[in-house]
């Protein structure tokens, strides 16, 4: 007689809803927001107003429980109660900021943190020429001496009233004299068929993490919704929309179980350390300038190159950018569809992301519709979606990398929770100067280890011409040019009969000019330890 | 295309060309290698009717079609610690040497307890009075530090294999019948040259027998464990897993194709290496090296490894590196032995007597770990995929899986037996899914009562 194997369903954890901010979990994604970098001084007066700024602040930071309920309520449907919303707000704080308001910051066991940015930025591969644009010196925010201390973000589902939001924010600040910078950002409308793309013209934020953890002891109150039927073991315990990995909270939140070997068997958890870290985030900010002209003109340079190439004959601009992105413009990926865009893939949530690179991609059942697009086939030497393309570089899904295998994806991942800022490219071939105008993103990235996360990713898979993966090279979308030998990013992609061709580009196309690392501190941290109602004991 | 000649020395290395017949040697025995692990996949695919090994010699196969060179790329620093202590700790572990005797029961041995070592109770065989160092990840380093202040003169990595220095020796290696010409002279010049003119040839030789990873040593034979490749320098490879016949012998038995219960490939990376038992499956090195070549497997290919077979450092990253004194980081790195991207030996020191390694900072924070350079060194092997879609072998079941601690799931046990409470890992992908969950299911909801408050 046989029996039916019993399922080992991972228990998730429940998450302290009520405690963590919004940002970390499930992350704001509104699509408006304004980011107000806050530079204090130390005078006790100044200090005593920033902490009362603090005290009133806090009542009106999104915790976790409040955005969660905000985005059903927009998945539901419920408009009007969303509109009636407050913007979503959260706080952060960078090392600086942090210890001259908790001086026990300074057991947070993070160098990266510590160090800032602005020190770390070399290791990101960003230039280290003084005279370059990109160096700190020359940042907009966030510099050797323009150091943030606090970075509050407003979100809101209208731009006026995410404005509205900080602007009061802004005057309550000017009012005890702290410094304020303001960047404003919003998905991009202003060119027809583009919302939701950054100034490159590409869907972002297709393949989110989804975080695994129950908001509440109901145990299918699931903080990332699963849309893969249960009969279908062990996708349905592995991915919210197919292909959305579920990642142990750990990798967000301090304090909760990270990464293990097997993806259902939750790895260690996290300490907090100190204890009043528990419940917290990183958050790393990132204001990247992008120059879409170069972009775009490079492209159509390289693409008029390889087409002369036996095996990439036709070859054009677009062509091109959806390999070294990973994904048509639409979003579709090149997994799926590798010689053209499919609109309705890639607006499709159930299948957009469902897709391997190492092997072939199953149908799926799914709880709430079908997936009937083509299914990706096995692609382990990249010759539908380089092994170079961005996509690839950031998440290496089931394939294994330098660091093992396919668990090691999962500790690298993060929450984006940015949005692009600056006008939209009229022509997007146009010669501009530098800067003029000012568009790009603003990066924002939640995790638990910016040293693990964030810099790992940019530092030693999307700077490197051969991680995770060989042989592939630079990403050349993100990937910045110092850490390159000669100074120019490199990539090798495959055309009709394994043809192999070399793309480079001298100039960067993406250049940081500000942001900071951030501390993202649970409510229940900043109520008692960073700005206590009470006031504190004279020293 | 044609059939590849001979196997040359790893990096093309020239050591050997001065000793008669010892390059011939060399491809004899790699050649053995190759003959001896096709053979065992041979072997594994025997209930597989029609099924014929997808791993091949380029000396004795010249398949059709467009060769696809793989590099297998991996980080030097080991996994296998961070894992167990995480990264505080596993860099002080990986500059340290444990004993010999703690190798096959490492998870045991207690670093702050060296006296216990945690050998299997019958013995393990392996002695405690000599050393390996724990970094399994196909690159070693060793550490000179000034003895009064404590501060890093330099870090000496290498990633050549045991297999090159003891075949200078002479002599038939452990499970070959290859007999190299040798030159211990030559050996002895190259590690006085490398490590230290003081080096005398009888700190090399075995003086008592013992039990080493490569074989029983009796008096006379190189010793790999010796002092000037163990505590007081670094001229090759010796960790017992850090061998060229295992890299060889890890390509070819990957290439075995495996399925669950009910018939599914399997595919994932970390699944594989754990059921198959083949190789490490907490390292960087191993999972990807097996899951590299079992994709390409998969895809019908048949494979090998490039000549020259060996195993190297293809870069350091340099990014935020900072120097003292305006000095370049390239500066600082010196490649020794082998060549570009195909390095075997590297060296980083300062070029001046001013400063020492200690004054490097990487993202602001000063070395004070051979570790921490290790961090920024790739290491890889370079397989070829042939005749894509050629071959289409059948699958044997998952023979097993891993196991790992329900209530702390840092690492797999399995290779070298496991710690009591482990549950199985990666269940579903087994062929066991059906008869070993109940224990798993006990121990999640014994973690759902304590996440859930």
């Amino acid at each position: 007689m046989t029996t039916k194997p019993k399922r080992p369903w991972p228990v998730e954890p429940v998450l302290d809803m009520a405690d963590i901010q919004g940002i970390a979990v499930p992350g704001f994604f509104k699509p408006h927001q304004v980011l107000l970098g806050l530079l204090y001084q130390r005078t006790p007066e100044r200090l005593e107003a920033l902490l009362g700024f603090l005290r009133d602040l806090t009542p009106q930071v999104s915790s976790a429980a409040v955005t969660l309920r905000d985005r059903r309520d927009f998945r539901s449907g419920a408009r009007k109660t969303r509109t009636k919303r407050f913007p979503l707000i959260a706080i952060g704080f960078s090392f600086h900021g942090l210890f001259d308001l908790t001086p026990g910051a300074d057991a947070i066991p993070s160098p990266a943190f510590k160090n800032g940015l602005a020190r770390r930025s070399a290791l990101l591969g960003d230039p280290t020429d003084p005279k370059s644009p990109g160096h700190p010196n020359n940042w907009r925010v966030g510099g050797p001496t323009t150091e943030l201390d606090i970075l509050i973000i407003v979100a809101g589902d209208t731009k006026a009233a995410a404005a509205a939001c900080a602007a009061k924010l802004e005057k309550a600040l000017k009012a005890i004299k702290v410094r304020v910078v303001r960047e404003v950002g919003g998905v991009r409308t202003d060119v027809p068929g583009e919302k939701g793309h950054e100034h490159f013209g590409f869907d972002d934020g297709v393949s989110q993490p989804g975080i695994r953890g129950r908001a509440s002891n109901d145990p299918r109150d699931f903080i990332t919704p699963r849309h893969v039927d249960r009969s279908e073991f062990p996708a349905a315990a592995m991915f919210g929309y197919a292909g959305q990995d579920l990642v142990w909270p750990g990798e967000f939140v301090i304090g909760y179980p990270q990464t293990g070997p097997d993806p259902l068997i939750p790895g260690p958890e996290l300490a907090a350390t100190p204890s009043w870290t528990r419940n917290g985030s990183f958050l790393v900010y990132r204001r990247l300038r992008q120059d879409v002209g170069l972009f775009w003109r490079t492209m159509r340079a390289q693409a008029k190159r390889l087409s002369r190439l036996p095996g990439f004959e036709g070859l054009y601009d677009v062509e091109l950018a959806a390999k070294l992105v990973g994904r048509w413009p639409s979003g579709a990926p090149l997994s799926r569809t590798p010689t053209k865009d499919i609109d309705k893939l890639g607006h499709d949530k159930l299948s957009n992301n469902h897709f391997r690179f190492d092997s072939d991609t199953p149908r799926l059942k799914l709880v709430d519709g079908k997936d009937s697009f083509e299914l990706a086939k096995a692609d382990p030497i990249g010759a539908a979606c380089p092994l170079a393309s961005h996509i690839r570089k950031v998440n290496t899904r089931d394939a294994p990398s330098d660091t093992g295998a396919r668990s090691s994806t999962y500790e690298r991942r993060i929450l984006r929770v940015g949005v692009p800022f600056g006008p939209s490219a009229k022509d997007r071939y146009a010669k501009s100067r530098p800067g003029k105008p000012d568009r790009g993103l603003l990066f924002l990235g939640i995790q638990s280890s910016i040293e693990e996360q964030f810099e790992f990713l940019q530092a030693r898979w999307m700077n490197d011409d051969s991680r995770p993966k060989a042989p592939s090279g630079h990403d050349m979308i993100v990937g910045q040019n110092s850490p390159t030998a000669d100074g120019t990013r490199r990539c090798v992609l495959f055309g009709a009969g394994l043809a192999q061709a070399e793309v480079e580009a001298a100039d960067q196309f993406v250049t940081p000019t500000g942001g900071g690392y951030f501390f993202v501190p649970s409510i229940s941290a900043l109520t008692t330890v960073i700005a206590p109602s009470s006031p504190r004991a004279a020293k | 295309m044609s059939l590849l000649g001979t196997y040359d020395p790893p990096a093309q290395m020239s050591d050997y060309d001065s000793i008669p017949g010892q390059r011939q040697a060399w491809h004899r025995f790699v050649q053995e290698s190759f003959d001896y692990n096709i053979g065992q996949v041979r072997k594994k695919l025997r209930p597989l009717k029609g099924s014929k090994p997808q791993f091949y010699s380029a000396t004795s196969l010249d398949p059709d079609g467009a060769l696809i060179e793989q590099a297998v790329i991996w980080n030097a620093f080991p996994k296998e610690l961070l894992r167990r202590y995480g990264r505080a700790r596993a860099l002080v572990e990986a500059d340290s040497l444990w004993p010999l005797s703690a190798y096959f029961y490492d998870w045991r041995y207690d670093p702050d307890v060296p006296a216990d070592t945690g050998a299997d109770p019958d013995g393990t065989g392996l002695p405690d009075t000599y050393f390996y160092r724990p970094t399994v990840e196909y690159c070693e380093w060793h550490v000179d530090r000034d003895a009064a202040s404590g501060r890093i003169d330099r870090v000496t990595f290498t990633s050549e294999p045991p297999e090159y220095w003891i075949a200078m020796f002479g002599g038939k290696q452990d499970g070959s019948k290859v007999d190299f010409p040798g030159d211990p002279q030559l050996a002895l010049d190259l590690y006085r040259k490398l490590v230290n003119p003081a080096v005398e040839m009888a700190d090399l030789l075995v003086k008592t027998p013992f039990t080493s990873p490569f074989g029983a040593l009796k008096p006379g034979d190189y010793n790999p464990h010796n002092k000037w490749n163990t505590t007081h320098g670094i001229a090759h490879l010796s960790a017992p897993p850090n061998a060229l016949t295992a890299e060889i012998n890890l390509a070819a038995v990957a290439t075995v194709l495996y399925e669950d219960a009910a018939g599914t490939p399997t595919v994932d990376p970390d699944a594989f290496i754990a059921g198959t038992d083949m190789g490490g499956p907490n390292r960087n090195s191993d999972p990807t090296i097996a899951s590299t070549v079992n994709v390409l497997a998969r895809s019908g290919a048949m494979i090998t490894l490039a000549n020259p077979v060996g195993l190297y450092m293809d870069h350091i990253d340099l990014a935020g590196w900072e120097v003292p004194g305006g000095q370049s980081a390239k500066d600082w790195v010196r490649v020794v032995r082998g060549q570009e991207r195909l390095i075997e030996r590297l060296v980083v020191g300062s070029p001046t007597d001013e400063f020492d390694v200690s004054d490097i900072r990487i993202g602001g924070l000063p070395v004070a770990f051979g570790g921490q350079i290790a961090e920024c060194i790739t290491v890889k092997l370079v397989g070829v995929a042939a005749a894509l879609n050629s071959v289409k072998n059948g699958r044997l079941k998952l023979p097993s899986a891993g196991f790992v601690d329900p209530a702390n799931a840092r690492e797999v046990f399995g290779r070298r037996g496991r710690p009591t409470g482990t549950v199985q890992a990666f269940a579903y992908e087994s062929d066991e899914v059906a008869q070993k969950t109940l224990a798993q299911r006990r121990s999640f909801s014994a973690n759902a009562k304590r996440w859930t408050r």
